[in-house]
């Protein structure tokens, strides 16, 4: 009689009780805003010298004490990521908790700081995957977005070590404007290096502290609907399969006419997100006011039971949401959200022209004939 | 290695044990347990009564014995499966033998 098997995540049993109700999988948990990087793009990268962001920080008490309160409430996954979670001095302490207390632990990280102490680590106690952005192929590229000399040496340096240890390696890239001529050889770089994944996202959005300077630079950065378009276009797979799926991303269905609940999507629903100075969220993009907890101040099942219903529960009375996000049919193709909304303009419920142009561009595009011969492969 | 039934076990320091959902998840703490790093294993009821047992306190006949009154079955079925499951579980370093 076979008493052990293996358990693959998509046949957890929690799947289908989530199905009846709002069960806790995973969580986010960001450890500093910090980064050694000064990515154009980026939302969240304070200086890595930045004192009153680290004062800020989770102490290691805090985290330990969260990520006690997340497991009793049955999560299985934790991501750390950031800015960057290798500046924290205590890294490992804080990674190695995590994975005692029967964590899967994922991690998102530049590679630039990885050092023999974290392959050593992630040799005996492997994560459950890294995910590394690929900023630009070439260093002229790739340091004209992080702003930082020396870092696309640090970037392959740390690449090829994890690799080289065997450690599971997810690559991706962002799309902006800065790499937008070396896509090609960013996705070539990515598939040389790793075989099972790659993806890329031209979607920026602001940044959580509004930074006005940083954020006229991330819209500097943003591609136009058409390039976009054309970028998708040139992945064969990828679009091949934004085709297929054409009827489960533009539905008549999808327009919601007479609701007026804010949020549509999943977020709250099996996951949350954790700040790197102990605010609750219910994704990472979301940080109006209204809908931040602190778990300074209260407790994570507090949070979880209560706080996140009624942020799910928020409605909006603005006609021009209603009439145009809300029963919006091609809302799957488009970057607009809530939390987007309130980066943009501060308010949760106003639709945000430039995301109206791109997802209007893409689903042109996916309407049409497909004429893949014709198209670049990237 | 073989394993007798005078031998007592415990669960390895390497793995850590979870209810999730009612169902008892052993996650990996360290690499080389299953064939892939990011394996996860669950068990059946009876895996489940072995391995709530598996404390060094009493020998495998011991908890055989304890297993055969439970499941009323015969102790030579059980003294089997346990020898079968334990000889997994140690193999895997799930298990220490003590």
């Amino acid at each position: 009689m076979t008493h052990l098997s293996t358990i693959e995540i998509q046949d957890f049993p929690l799947w289908d009780k989530m199905k009846e109700q709002r069960k806790l999988f995973s969580f986010d948990l960001e450890i500093t805003a910090r980064c050694n990087n000064d990515c154009r793009h980026c939302y969240i990268n304070l200086p890595a010298g930045d004192q009153e962001a680290q004062s800020k920080e989770l102490t290691i008490q805090e985290i330990n004490s969260i990520a006690d309160q997340a497991v009793a409430l049955g999560a299985v996954w934790v991501l750390l990521s950031g800015g960057e979670p290798l500046l924290r001095d205590d890294f490992e302490e804080i990674y190695m908790l995590l994975k005692r207390k029967g964590l899967l632990v994922s991690l998102f990280t530049n590679a630039t700081l990885i050092r023999d102490e974290h392959i050593a680590l992630f040799k005996k106690y492997p994560p459950r995957d890294i995910e590394i952005t690929v900023y630009g192929a070439t260093k002229e590229s790739y340091e004209r977005v992080t702003g930082r000399a020396g870092s696309f040496a640090a970037f392959t340096n740390g690449l090829n070590r994890l690799l080289d240890a065997g450690v599971k390696v997810r690559l991706k890239a962002m799309a902006i404007r800065s790499n937008f001529h070396e896509l090609p050889a960013i996705a070539a770089f990515c598939r040389v290096h790793t075989k099972d994944y790659f993806r890329f996202d031209p979607q920026l959005h602001l940044r959580f502290d509004g930074n006005k300077e940083r954020n006229q630079l991330i819209k500097s950065e943003r591609l136009t609907p058409e390039e976009i378009v054309i970028l998708e276009k040139a992945d064969e797979e990828r679009f091949a399969s934004l085709q297929k799926g054409c009827d489960t991303l533009i539905n008549d269905n999808f327009a919601h006419v007479g609701c007026d609940h804010l949020f549509h999507c999943g977020l709250g629903n099996g996951s949350f997100n954790i700040g790197y100075d102990g605010t609750f969220r219910l994704c990472s993009s979301l940080w109006a006011k209204e809908t931040i907890y602190d778990l300074r101040q209260g407790t994570l099942r507090e949070a979880w039971e209560e706080f996140v219903p009624k942020v799910r529960d928020m409605r909006s009375r603005r006609q021009e949401y209603l009439d145009n996000c809300r029963s919006c049919t091609i809302v799957n193709l488009c970057l607009w959200c809530p939390a987007h909304s309130h980066l943009e303009t501060g308010e949760l419920d106003s639709p945000i022209e430039y995301f109206c142009q791109v997802a209007r561009a893409r689903a042109d595009a996916i309407q049409e004939v497909p004429q893949l011969e014709n198209m670049k492969t990237l | 290695m073989d394993i007798t039934l005078d031998q007592t076990c415990v669960t390895s320091e390497d793995v850590v044990a979870r209810i999730i959902e009612d169902e008892l998840i052993i996650v990996p703490l360290v690499s080389g347990i299953g064939d892939m790093d990011d394996e996860l294993y669950t068990m059946n009821e009876t895996g489940r009564a072995i391995w709530s047992r598996l404390t060094g306190e009493k020998t495998l006949r011991g908890i055989a014995n304890d297993l055969a009154e439970e499941f009323s079955a015969p102790q030579e079925v059980i003294e089997k499966d346990l020898l079968g499951l334990i000889t997994e579980l140690v193999r895997r370093k799930m298990v220490v033998v003590q």
